[in-house]
């Protein structure tokens, strides 16, 4: 018998036994039903699954199910659902308890692998405190077993113990396994995943003990391109020593006893004294294998039993008067809150009252918001455990998600001062709770509070931290979702640092874009770096000069792309980055991405084109973790299923340093104005429109253009390339600027339009009048009519270009708007604000676990103690220097004014260096 | 002598890698202590020369820097960086607090030129680096040290390094030898290991080393083998092939070639101490431009030394009377010590026999006449060195050659420097004017050098009283600026169009970069100081060339 099958079979009827004992107990902390534990298992699936979107297509699997407590909730949001448990007793149960349901399967395991479970098959795989209680073997072979079934890209999420290792004997079937953080990220790499998200597992009751350094967390791991190692390496990673087989360690049996008489103490506390006798008995039975003596310990459980059999009084719930004495202090304190509460409650929302020994609790869609039994005592633990986390005690502002009665917002206070900001999204449940219980103290107590679906998050401090209440984020996961991207943007900006490279095309219309990004990152304050293949775009086209077959030439250019992709590998390698942005139709393979991503950058690519007309995105899309567009709707929707992880619309934008007003001379006003210009290539659809326009003063610049008439004439200065300066002098030196959106196949003005160009936002930051084809969403952009002048046809623009060049003071009024509109929303720093936003929002943990080992975190903390060096370093850094002497002194110049001793000191170093190097390298040439 | 400070009492000598160089600022230190009896001599060294300073008499202290911790700290990058900051502060620290009130750097290094502006030591002999981290040279004999070893001059420069680096320090009174101390233990070990080897010869004890620091600088193996072998039978001699462990890939197969038991090979066996009582015990040593040469000397043993490729017998040969130097003839020497030779075919022009007989004669007596004909005076020149009337070191050539331009220019410089910078009366020579033709035009070069110098006095002389009137209008400073801008690369051009006046135009550059301060008569006063200077160098020049 192998060694994997003995500890299967271990695991299969250690598991059989315990699901034949109590179910719900053994499978959850909901135990009193199965609608609780329904309810538990909705509450961690949407912790699991935070920020999966589209569940409908695809396919779910968890690895040791039970008897299907996130299965149930799974079914409701994924086309396909598989449950594996090594226990035929588990699998039994939950067939029971779900009945047949067609997206469902269900599998006795082996113990140790997939087996039935196709390759590639699964697009979102989870395990629950599951892989937390098998061998370590057992659990690298999953691991593996996972990657295999996972299709290209999957996700898996687990929940697991991080701490130090524990002394756990190798056949123990239950204790938590706890792992080193490192240990389990050098294991997941080897078992061919790339790490998405480390956070810390947060429920109502406790899961973490970090007093003894046990740290409940959920990891979410892409499946990565990379091959994995073997079962054995991974698991040698993730657990060196390996597991003893001795009894020195401790056994399962004590705890599983020990659970036992817990739990039967437990119920008997309830009054569940038949569940109660059983716990006991199930705990005796091991009095036999367990070290630990708890006889007495049942004796006492065996009367508390005799004791719980007398009925306990019941409490009235409702206090008169609370309501009208807690709005007087929300009115005077929180008046907005209170008025949502008079304007918006309603009963629509189901909010039941419960008594507790320690007063009333709120449920909402069977949901408890508070501990269901002891709500003062467990909040009283859980506020004392939020605090020993330092962070939470440092922080400007503690932003709790969830109000539900405010036991934990009483005791946070005690612990943590007055500096919570209150987020509870429903009204009525915020409404009751003012009901039934006198929070007074509590609202006074509060730095803030928010009730109601917010949409504006001005109120996030990047210095605070956020808790979520996962009762609060099981009913509102959406909401939850927007509030933690908007906390994490917020924070990422005061708290990464990344370095960023911006890889631009080798030429096109999207090669001044990438300069443009660049001075947006800049005037953020974030380290850039740009990747300027402008110089390349010559040797690409040398090549038809050397080779006429089309199809070799392609062949050849598809090398010299693999080439200059190489070129950003290798720039990278010497000097790392974070995250890459890749303007469109830069030079990268989807093969350097890969690489990129599995040193862990996050690649980005702005895809500033029609796409519609430039496809390539279908073959690119999955190699980018951010895809940003300039049109919505279908394009989202079509690049996402391409394979990119994030998708969203973000519109072009201009750089006021460019594009701004000009003051020309009356020379230069002759060369460049015209009552009416175009500046642009000659696309179909404008040499059709522009033709009809031959009689009027108009002047068209760009290239593309044909010789014939009556563009001879009108087309400037031989049709050449025009460059981003000479085009704002166009535009201020004409009165009417003509911006028709190209198009290959439609003639004039497409009337399904949709994205703007970067002419429209850039023409309106120059202070220039312009006259644009109507685009679907230009108006959200600019107001027409009043912000910008449109036309929908060739008739619609003659008409249009008579009035305005009648009417300059219209165009002079409309110009002006357009460019305090443009200037206040429009630049590409508000672009690259939202781009980091959501890079920072959905990537925090990733770019800070990554900042946090980054070497110049060791350097900036060692130059503390030294003033000046510590802020040249931080000068470095913000430069995107590497973390050594040359990056250090890069802007230390001699002869440029006095230098500083910290200064000499460095240029010191420098110089020692360079001559012992010196020396060194003469030595081996003389020798 | 001139002196610009010759008292003091706290004195700092950066002496930071080189053991030669240690041994050079002896004679230094001694006159240091000899004029200014209650100074303290602090020598600051790497780390690794700790030890040998503890064989220099006259050292009260050594301070040492860990340059190759300090190296490997920022290999490490991140955090070592700090750790090498966190080591140059406590250094800067230590030498602050010792109160230092001169210093000497002769070494040109831009480290150590950027630590003494750290330690902030107020009255300098050396390099020092200004508030905006360049360079600066303190005193003229500085500047003449680095204008000498500056590569296309160096033939022209007939002064000892050992006294320019005095003469820097103000240091007139000195012992003409440089010191090194011989202890009694070492002398025990040198004594044992040449009793225990077994000598058969009872001739002269003759130390040969072989090694170099380049391999360019490294006579051939093969000659010294023959050397040896002539040696063995003609002088019946005993010799002790000297070197550190490295060179043992040279000296075992030239002592394998010679196969003799009267060859011991010493090199890898003797650490400084042991070496310099080895040298002592020896009769003489035959060596290249080499630290043993300089240890040879120090313990008064007499050496024959070759300098070859870039080595040049006049800037370091052996500073002590009657010592024996080759210096071969040939265009391309001495040659740039920072390139590689493939091809040394100076090797080649001195012979084992040549310089078999001249150890032979040595170990004779000292002596001023070479017998006729022994050496070939269009190949090598063999000198003797000697101290002139104003204690400076010299070379005197045996067989000189005939109508030898670059000795007249050599011997001209010589005289210019040390009246000019020293201040001694040297009478220039009666009116036998040399021909323009035999000096190929230098002395044209020099008239237009010295008209270039008063060009330069006129116009400052105009820039000063623009400066000083405030209606002046930035374009005529602009334009004068621009006249003396032209007129500084005239003077630079020639420097290099005429190679003999390279030296003087050097100085003038130096002097120049060494111009400091902010405020503009002040910097243009200096100016002016600096084409008086060349002026009269340039006179005195042309009217000491015989």
């Amino acid at each position: 018998m192998s060694d994997f099958t003995k500890i299967a079979l271990q695991m299969r009827e250690d598991w059989n036994r315990r699901i034949s004992h109590d179910y719900r107990f053994w499978m959850s902390e909901s135990h009193v039903s199965d609608e609780e534990m329904w309810r538990s298992g909705e509450r961690d699936l949407q912790i699991l699954l935070d920020g999966i979107s589209e569940a409908g297509k695809k396919t779910f699997l968890e690895l040791g199910c039970g008897v299907g407590r996130l299965l149930k909730p799974a079914l409701k949001y994924f086309g396909g659902v598989i449950g594996i448990d090594v226990s035929e007793k588990a699998v039994e149960t939950a067939r029971h308890l779900l009945g047949s349901a067609p997206n469902l399967e269900l599998h006795a395991g082996d113990g140790y692998t997939l087996a039935p479970v196709q390759n590639e098959s699964v697009d979102v795989a989870i395990s629950f405190a599951a892989i937390t209680s098998m061998p370590t073997d057992v659990a690298a072979n999953y691991l593996l077993e996972l990657h295999r079934v996972l299709k290209r890209g999957g996700i898996l999420r687990m929940q697991l113990y991080l701490g130090e290792e524990q002394l756990v004997c190798r056949n123990d079937t239950l204790h938590l396994r706890c792992y080193k953080k490192e240990a389990l990220l050098e294991s997941v790499a080897a078992a061919g995943f790339e790490l998405e998200w480390l956070r810390e597992l947060v429920l109502p009751f406790q899961v973490s003990f970090k007093e003894i350094g046990i740290e409940a967390v959920i990891v979410s791991l892409r499946k990565s391109e990379a091959a994995p190692e073997s079962a054995a390496v991974v698991s040698r990673l993730l657990l060196p020593q390996g597991e003893a087989d001795g009894a020195e360690n401790t056994s399962g049996a004590d705890i599983e006893c020990w659970m036992s008489v817990n739990y039967a103490k437990e119920l008997a506390e309830r009054g569940e004294t038949e569940r109660a006798r059983q716990a006991v008995e199930y705990a005796l039975s091991f009095q036999k294998s367990a070290s630990i003596d708890v006889r007495d310990v049942i004796d006492r459980i065996l009367n508390r039993i005799e004791e719980s059999e007398q009925p306990a009084p019941t409490r009235q719930v409702s206090q008169s008067g609370v309501f009208e004495a807690n709005m007087a202090v929300l009115t005077e304190l929180f008046p907005k809150a209170a008025e949502q509460v008079r304007t918006r409650s309603s009963s629509e929302v189901q909010v039941e009252v419960k008594e507790t020994p320690d007063g009333p609790v709120l449920y909402q869609q069977g949901i408890c918001l508070d501990h269901p039994g002891k709500p003062k005592s467990a909040a009283a633990s859980w506020a004392k455990r939020l605090v020993e986390d330092e962070r939470y005690l440092k922080a400007a502002a503690i932003i709790v998600y969830g109000f539900g009665s405010g036991y934990h917002l009483e005791q946070l206070s005690r612990c943590a001062g007055g500096k919570q900001i209150v987020v509870e999204p429903c009204t009525d449940t915020f409404a009751q709770a003012l009901k039934i219980r006198d929070l007074r103290a509590v609202l006074r107590e509060l730095k803030g509070l928010h009730v109601g679906i917010a949409e504006a998050w001005d109120f996030l401090e990047p210095e605070s931290e956020l808790v979520v209440r996962p009762q609060t984020q099981a009913l509102f996961g959406e909401h939850c979702s927007q509030l933690k991207a908007a906390f994490h943007g917020k924070r990422g900006f005061a708290s990464l640092h990344p370095a960023i490279a911006v890889v631009g095309p080798m030429q096109g219309g999207t090669l001044p874009m990438t300069g443009y990004t660049l001075r947006g990152l800049m005037g953020l304050g974030q380290r850039t770096r740009a990747v300027d293949f402008s110089s390349f775009a010559s040797g690409f086209h040398a090549l038809e000069g050397f080779v006429f077959d089309k199809a070799r030439q392609a062949h050849l250019q598809g090398h010299y792309i693999e080439m200059m992709s190489q070129v950003v590998l290798e720039s990278i390698n010497e000097k790392p980055v974070d995250i890459v942005i890749c303007m469109a139709q830069a030079p990268l393979t989807g093969r350097a991405l890969t690489e990129l991503r599995k040193k862990g950058v996050i690649t980005a690519l702005w895809f500033v084109e029609d796409y519609l007309r430039f496809t390539y995105w279908r073959e690119m899309a999955q190699y980018y973790d951010f895809v940003f567009t300039i049109q919505k709707g279908q394009c989202l929707d079509a690049i996402k299923a391409a394979g990119a992880a994030n998708v969203s619309y973000l519109p072009v934008a201009c750089d006021p340093d460019i594009h701004r007003p000009v003051s020309m001379s009356e020379e230069e006003r002759k060369r460049w104005g015209s009552p009416i210009s175009f500046v642009g290539a000659g696309y179909h659809n404008r040499q059709q429109l522009f033709a009809a326009l031959c009689e009027l003063p108009f002047k068209i610049w760009g290239t593309e253009w044909p010789g014939c008439k009556p563009f001879d004439r009108l087309v400037q200065e031989q049709g050449r390339r025009i460059s981003p300066d000479e085009y704002v002098k166009i535009f201020n030196a004409s009165d009417i600027n003509i911006n028709l959106h190209s198009s290959s196949e439609k003639d004039g003005v497409d009337p399904t339009g949709d994205f703007v160009n970067p002419r429209t936002i850039e023409l309106a930051a120059a202070g220039a009048f312009q006259l644009v084809d109507e685009r679907s969403h230009l108006a959200e952009l600019l107001t027409p009519g009043e912000e910008v002048a449109t036309f929908n046809s060739a008739a619609d623009l003659k008409e249009k270009i008579e009035y305005y060049l009648a009417h300059p003071d219209e165009r002079k009024r409309i110009a002006e708007k357009g460019r305090c509109r443009v200037l206040r929303e429009h630049t590409y720093q508000h672009r690259l604000k939202a781009m980091l936003s959501e890079i920072f929002s959905v990537k925090y943990e990733q770019l800070k676990l990554r900042q946090d080992r980054s070497p110049w975190q060791k350097m900036l903390k060692r130059s503390e103690p030294y003033p000046e060096l510590l802020s040249r370093c931080k000068a470095a850094y913000q430069r995107g220097e590497e973390p050594n002497l040359d990056g250090l002194i890069a802007d230390v110049v001699q002869g440029q004014g006095k230098l500083t001793e910290t200064e000499q000191k460095l240029l010191f170093l420098y110089h020692v260096r360079k001559q012992i190097i010196r020396a060194v390298a003469e030595e081996g040439k003389q020798g | 002598m001139k002196k610009r400070y010759p008292d003091k009492t706290n004195v700092l000598l950066v002496n930071i890698t080189r053991l030669g160089d240690m041994l050079q600022a002896t004679p230094t230190i001694a006159g240091m202590k000899q004029e200014n009896p209650d100074c303290k001599v602090t020598v600051l060294v790497e780390k690794q020369f700790t030890e040998v300073c503890h064989n220099i008499p006259n050292i009260d202290e050594v301070v040492s820097l860990d340059l190759g911790m300090t190296c490997r700290s920022l290999a490490r990058e991140q955090d070592g960086i700090i750790d090498a900051f966190e080591y140059v502060t406590e250094a800067v620290d230590d030498l602050r607090s010792r109160k230092f009130d001169y210093c000497l750097n002769m070494s040109s290094s831009a480290y150590t030129a950027l630590l003494l502006r750290l330690v902030g030591i107020s009255r300098n002999g050396g390099w020092t680096s200004d508030d905006e981290g360049y360079r600066v040279i303190e005193s003229e004999w500085a500047k003449l040290f680095a204008s000498s070893v500056f590569h296309l001059n160096r033939q022209y420069n007939s002064l000892n390094l050992v006294d320019v680096f005095r003469c820097s320090a103000d240091v007139e009174k000195h012992p003409k030898q440089l010191l090194i101390k011989v202890t009694e233990k070492a002398r025990e070990y040198v004594n044992g290991l040449i009793s225990s080897h077994g000598f058969t010869n009872k001739g002269p004890l003759i130390a040969v080393q072989a090694g170099a620091s380049q391999a360019k600088r490294q006579w051939n193996p093969q000659k010294f083998t023959r050397l040896i072998n002539i040696l063995l039978d003609q002088l019946n001699a005993r010799v002790i092939l000297t070197g550190s462990k490295k060179e043992l890939s040279i000296i075992e197969p030239i002592s394998a070639a010679c196969g003799s038991k009267n060859v011991m090979v010493a090199a890898g066996r003797t650490d400084i101490p042991q070496l310099s009582a080895m040298l002592e015990a020896c009769d003489i040593l035959i060596t290249g431009d080499t630290g043993p040469m300089h240890i040879s000397v120090a313990v008064g043993t007499p050496v024959v030394a070759m300098f070859l490729a870039s080595a040049f017998g006049f800037e370091t040969g052996p500073y002590s009377e009657g010592n024996i130097v080759l210096q071969p003839i040939i265009g391309c020497g001495p040659c740039n010590p920072n390139k590689a030779c493939t091809r040394p075919d100076c090797h080649d022009l001195i012979e084992p026999e040549l310089i078999a007989e001249l150890t032979k004669l040595r170990l004779q007596s000292d002596f001023n006449h070479l017998p006729e004909g022994i050496a070939d005076s269009n190949k090598v020149t063999v000198y003797r060195s000697s101290f002139d009337e104003f204690g400076f070191c010299d070379l005197k050539a045996l067989n000189p050659r005939r109508g030898d331009q670059m000795e007249r220019f050599r011997s001209a410089y010589r005289k210019l420097w040390l009246s000019d910078l020293g201040g001694f009366e040297i009478s220039p020579p009666g009116k036998s004017a040399p021909s323009l033709r035999q000096l190929d035009g230098a002395i044209e070069g020099m008239q237009e050098v010295v008209t270039c110098a008063q060009e330069g006095r006129r116009l400052i002389g105009k820039l000063l009283n623009l400066i000083r009137d405030e209606s002046s209008s930035p374009r005529m400073l602009g334009q004068l600026n621009q006249e003396l801008t032209e007129n500084d690369r005239k003077i630079e051009q020639l420097g290099f169009h005429f190679p003999q006046l390279g030296p003087l135009t050097r100085m003038f550059i130096f002097a120049k970069e060494n111009i400091s301060g902010t405020e503009a008569f002040d910097l243009a006063s200096q100016m002016g100081g600096i084409y008086d200077d060349l002026d009269r160098r340039g006179r005195k020049l042309a009217a000491y060339i015989e």
